[in-house]
């Protein structure tokens, strides 16, 4: 009896050895295809808030320069948010996507951006994502 | 009809085995087994007993097949538990370098946007004092309605479509025969860069503008 017990024992052993074995090769194969997916994932992200960003600096840059050859074009208060803007720009943490500081400063951009238009009274939206020709469905 | 037994026999404990992995199951394993393991049991008193040699060869056959479907089982098992935890362990990192390889490619393209359409909501009086000579300002147009043709979509498909091609580039070590076909695709190569050039070229021609994107 004590002679089955043991292949018993080596039989639950062997069990534990197979899922860790295929845990394993499981865990290899899953740092892989996860990196490459991650990837995908970022490529796209990173285009998008890119673009935004894009977009408002290079509004901030007309404006700029408008403000420049007129200083009357807008209102001491506009002119304001726009420089607020234009900080928010140069301290947004591009490279940094884990940077916790990211979506707050996105949000106060958005804010900034869509008062400043107001005040402007010019219909300029950031126009980018809704005119997807495809419901946004993209792969590599 | 041994081996059917058999099979019968192992279903069971494979069942119960898969449903709950942890030492519960074992003690029910154990017995089952315990009677395969003991040639003078009752199963084999059943008249087939006569052909002992060939069942045993039989038998052993069955218990190799046995492990190695127990042993993918669990090995399967482990797999899948394995998988989706590299994947975790990893998404993130690949999201970072996804991430900074293309968030200044979208920001230079989203500049040319930005600043098209923020020249085309100007006042047309300060338009003309910014951008002076009119094929300038044409220019600009042109730009802006080209720019806006395209969606986030299109620039990222655009932007996907370069990021191939520069992979492929660099995959094709042989130089001569290759870079004439790449050439010849050059054309569309890069059209978002083709754009931010498009827009740097006006800017130099714009001298107000162009201090403004010096001190950016």
């Amino acid at each position: 009896m004590d002679s089955t017990v043991d292949i018993f024992e080596s039989s639950l052993n062997l069990e534990e050895t197979h899922f860790k074995e295929g845990f394993d090769e499981g865990y290899g194969d899953g740092l892989i295809s996860g990196k490459q997916e991650g990837e995908q994932v970022g490529l796209k992200t990173g285009f998008e808030v890119g673009e935004e960003l894009g977009f408002y600096r290079g509004c901030v840059d007309v404006w700029n320069s408008a403000i420049r050859v007129d200083p009357n074009f807008v209102s001491a208060r506009i002119q304001k948010s726009i420089k607020q803007m234009d900080d928010m720009l140069q301290k947004y943490p591009m490279s940094e996507p884990e940077n916790e500081s990211v979506s707050d400063i996105m949000d106060s951009l958005r804010l900034k951006f869509r008062a400043i238009c107001a005040s402007l009274n010019v219909k300029l939206e950031y126009s980018g994502y809704p005119r997807a020709s495809d419901g946004g469905k993209i792969e590599f | 009809m041994e081996g059917s037994i058999a099979n019968e026999l192992y279903s069971e404990v494979l069942q119960s085995s898969s449903v709950k992995l942890d030492g519960g199951s074992n003690a029910v394993e154990a017995n089952d087994n315990s009677y395969e393991n003991d040639p003078g049991d009752l199963w084999y008193d059943d008249g087939s007993s006569c052909e002992d040699s060939v069942e045993k060869l039989n038998r052993a056959s069955d218990m190799d097949r046995e492990w190695q479907r127990r042993r993918d089982q669990f090995h399967t098992l482990g797999y899948r538990d394995g998988l989706i935890a590299g994947k975790e362990a990893a998404a993130q990192e690949g999201f970072n370098i996804g991430f900074k390889d293309s968030v200044f490619i979208g920001y230079s393209w989203g500049r040319v946007r930005g600043m098209t359409s923020a020249m085309a909501c100007l006042p047309s009086e300060l338009r003309e004092k910014l951008v002076e000579r009119e094929e300038a300002r044409n220019k600009f147009k042109c730009l802006h309605e080209s720019v806006q043709s395209l969606s986030t979509t299109d620039a990222l498909k655009l932007f996907y479509e370069d990021q191939k091609r520069k992979s492929s580039n660099q995959e094709e070590a042989e130089p001569s025969s290759t870079t004439i076909e790449l050439d010849l695709q050059n054309p569309d190569v890069s059209v978002l860069k083709t754009y931010s050039e498009q827009l740097h070229s006006l800017l130099s021609e714009a001298p107000l503008f162009e201090e403004t994107f010096k001190i950016n």
